[in-house]
């Protein structure tokens, strides 16, 4: 879980922006991790002193070479470690004495190959904690820093890129290089470029801390295969977010099915590790992206051009098919078509030929030339309807395409709405798209990823606008009650608290339960139901027993003493038959509520991220349908709502096709006395409400069954 | 065979292999830190202390030797 330890940005700042430079474990043959690092950092000038230290040599390439680190007699920031694992520690121990406080340790050979490694790793983190060393990696592909000032490439990629204000900090060294290259052709540059391998030391969130920091770096990305620190890492994103507005765009691997293995309840089983990831980093104002392709041109949209204000797009095309492939892209995204207003009208109409479309998208025709792109800008910028343009460009014979390019790049710049465009083809338009690309003007080879990434910077402008109040704590709570019979049925050496257990933990957390009694033969059962009043439910009790309706334990609409008697025996033998082993406690007789909708809340606590909630549309086939939300707790009202309208069934809930509208609001209080719950009783490990029955607006709803792990 | 003599002819090889002057070598000395050996070179010591001792030393028991003094252990405890 989290813990309270963040890299401050004084030490940090000698790993990126060092004086002098000390390469330890430096070879003099080309081709070799240790030798192309040295040559990296020579060849791209970093702007300080540089000493290899090599105890087989005495220059390398002309740089006098020193035996130690505790030889030179200069001061250094930063030693790059590129001996073999086997000695790192010998070389970090040298480090300390040195006085060297940052340290990046490239050598593979730890924790990633098993046991062996990991113990080699520990004693990497002994050292520098003893001497207060920093470090990067192991396993890791180096660090990069392109400003000007410093010119660092303490890295083996095959060349350093161009300047930008893009910041990519990546778990995995190779995709790196792949990263690099992708990025080269398409003319993006990064301030920053990290590859932070094994984090032993500095991690992922100390390095977004960092870079939210950095005034050379307008946008993070972050490539990760694990989330070790969930928490750790919500709260970084949202600290970044809410503190400095720069987005933080995240390419999670590892998405296949894992996490929901063995799970007891129906949120257990659903919440899988990639749902839950995936909600809470929704949560945290994460951009998450699907792969590399995306990250990137979601990252050039928001490094380069302003937010919109709103979702309104104009799309301005020379061809009429692809203008309406974005149009649909576009609707695909959520996002509106701008109405151009009566000024922006007669422009077209008077600039524009009779054959151009001067409605949205505007059409200036296959033969048009960049007088046509010209006026057309013109307009859709100055409109106050249109807070977005998105250009599209196919080379017919006639087409200027490098003009047209220069004429956006004009147009775009200094403008307070975004343009973005795409020149559809490859080879008549590269040069065209080369233009683009050096002048910031984000480009995509299709236009359905121009309208994908205009919708990722709108929903980037709301989360900045997002609510971010505390969550509201009741009162009328017994976390005192509730620990005691969690704590009674632990001491017992149970772990599930089967339904009448369950409701009594919950009611002490104020979720309205409904009346039910738990007997002990036919007779009890018909005196309870007559107590309570027909029509009653009557349920299977057994800690054994998870999935009722399963072993024909749950009886509906039992009409009087009779059928509840016989009800009774009926399923405490159809569950006998079904689970011969099963410890019968009894029959629960519950009152039962008609006209109600069915719905599901659950908690589930995820290792990384912590308590999670869901809630969905309810009963025995919630896992075939799994229309359901995820929220990691604690939740605020706003979080909560959002939760509630994000589920298909939604407008069964809110009144559709002229039926009553339930009552939403006892819902949302009932997920917050949840999420409360949640985080005062770690002892509960998952639980599922399955079914809250909601009754019409104003009538409230209540707890039909429940089941809570320990 | 007497250490001495072990340790004499341990350094012997690793004089030849890494080109240094065998008397400027310590017991103590890392064949990888203190005396500059690079990955093929580590394999030549191996192959050199196999074919000086008339010994074999398996893949896994080679990775622990690290040190002059490490070899020299381990000769002794292979030879007659």
């Amino acid at each position: 879980m989290s813990e309270v330890r963040v890299k401050t940005k004084a030490q940090l700042d000698p790993i990126f922006s060092p004086r002098s430079v000390a390469i330890v474990g430096a070879t003099d043959k080309p081709g070799t991790v240790p030798y192309d690092i040295l040559a990296n950092i020579l060849r791209d000038k970093f702007q300080g002193p540089v000493f290899p230290v090599s105890p087989g040599k005495d220059f390398i390439d002309g740089v006098k070479t020193h035996k130690y680190v505790v030889d030179i007699q200069d001061p250094v920031d930063l030693a790059i470690l590129v001996f073999p694992s086997s000695v790192c520690h010998l070389a970090l121990e040298q480090c300390g004495q040195k006085g060297v406080k940052a340290v990046v340790i490239i050598s593979a050979g730890f924790k990633e190959v098993g046991p062996a490694g990991l113990e080699r790793e520990k004693k990497l983190q002994e050292i520098a904690g003893r001497y207060g060393i920093s470090f990067i990696g192991p396993n890791c592909l180096g660090v990069i820093n392109t400003d000007s000032r410093v010119r660092l490439d303490a890295s083996f990629a095959r060349k350093m890129p161009d300047p930008g204000n893009i910041g990519f900090l990546s778990q995995s060294g190779a995709l790196c290089t792949a990263v690099l290259d992708f990025a080269q052709a398409r003319h993006i540059g990064f301030s920053k470029f990290v590859s932070f391998g094994n984090k032993a030391d500095v991690n992922d969130i100390d390095l977004l801390y960092y870079l939210a920091e950095d005034e050379k770096t307008k946008v993070i990305l972050l490539y990760l295969e694990e989330v070790s620190d969930g928490i750790g890492l919500m709260k970084a994103a949202r600290d970044v977010i809410s503190k400095t507005s720069k987005p933080v765009l995240i390419l999670k691997s590892g998405r296949s099915p894992r996490g929901a293995a063995a799970a007891a309840s129906h949120t257990g089983s659903l919440a899988g590790s990639d749902e839950v990831c995936d909600a809470a980093m929704r949560q945290a104002g994460i951009i998450r992206c699907r792969n590399i392709e995306e990250m990137f041109n979601n990252a050039i949209a928001l490094a380069y051009q302003p937010l919109p204000k709103s979702d309104r797009i104009a799309i301005v095309t020379n061809a009429g098919g692809p203008g309406v492939l974005a149009t649909d892209a576009a609707y695909d995204e959520g996002i509106r078509m701008a109405e151009f207003g009566e000024d922006t009208t007669k422009l077209f109409k008077r600039s524009l030929p009779a054959t151009a479309n001067i409605k949205n998208p505007v059409d200036v025709i296959g033969d048009a030339h960049s007088d046509r792109y010209e006026v057309a800008l013109a307009g859709a910028l100055g409109d106050g309807n249109v807070d977005g343009v998105a250009v599209i460009l196919t080379p017919q014979s006639m087409t200027n395409i490098e003009e047209i390019a220069q004429c956006i790049v004009r147009k775009g710049h200094g403008a307070s709405k975004p343009v973005y465009a795409s020149f559809m083809g490859e080879a008549d338009v590269k040069a065209g798209i080369g233009i683009l690309q050096r002048n910031q003007i984000p480009h995509y080879s299709l236009p359905e990823s121009m309208c994908k990434a205009f919708a990722a910077a709108w929903r980037f402008q709301r989360t900045l606008q997002r609510d971010h109040t505390a969550p509201a704590e009741f009162t009328d709570v017994s976390r005192d009650k509730a620990k005691a019979l969690l704590d009674k049925a632990l001491g017992e050496g149970r772990h599930h608290l089967p339904e009448e257990e369950a409701e009594a933990v919950l009611a002490t957390y104020g979720l309205p339960i409904i009346p039910s009694k738990l007997a002990n033969s036919g007779e009890q059962a018909a005196t309870f139901a007559q107590e309570i009043g027909f029509p009653v439910v009557m349920k299977i009790v057994s800690d054994e027993i998870v999935h009722k309706v399963d072993v024909g334990g749950v009886v509906l609409n039992v009409g009087d003493a009779a059928a509840a008697k016989a009800a009774y025996e009926g399923i405490v033998g159809s569950a006998q038959r079904h689970k011969p082993d099963a410890g019968i406690k009894g029959v629960l007789v519950q009152k039962m509520l008609k006209g109600g909708e069915e719905v599901i809340l659950g908690l589930k606590r995820d290792p990384s991220f912590g308590p999670v909630a869901m809630f969905g549309l309810g009963g025995s086939f919630v896992e075939v349908f799994k229309d359901v939300s995820f929220r990691v707790c604690p939740l605020n009202t706003t979080s909560i709502t959002r939760m509630v309208k994000e589920i298909k069934a939604y407008p069964i809930l809110s009144g559709a096709r002229g039926r009553k509208r339930r009552d939403v609001a006892a819902i949302e209080q009932c997920i917050q006395r949840l999420s409360q719950m949640a985080v005062e009783c770690p002892e509960i490990q998952e639980l599922d409400i399955n079914p809250l029955i909601v009754m019409n607006e104003g009538e409230g709803c209540f707890v039909a069954d429940a089941r809570i792990m320990l | 065979m007497e250490r001495q003599e072990i340790e004499d002819r341990v350094k012997k090889v690793v004089g030849a292999v890494l080109k240094i002057d065998p008397q400027t070598i310590s017991t103590e000395a890392n064949f990888v830190f203190d005396l500059g050996a690079e990955s093929v070179q580590s394999l030549q010591l191996v192959g050199g202390f196999e074919e000086e001792f008339d010994i074999e030393m398996e893949e896994d028991k080679a990775l622990a030797v690290q040190t002059v003094g490490d070899a020299v252990a381990f000769i002794a405890q292979h030879v007659g």
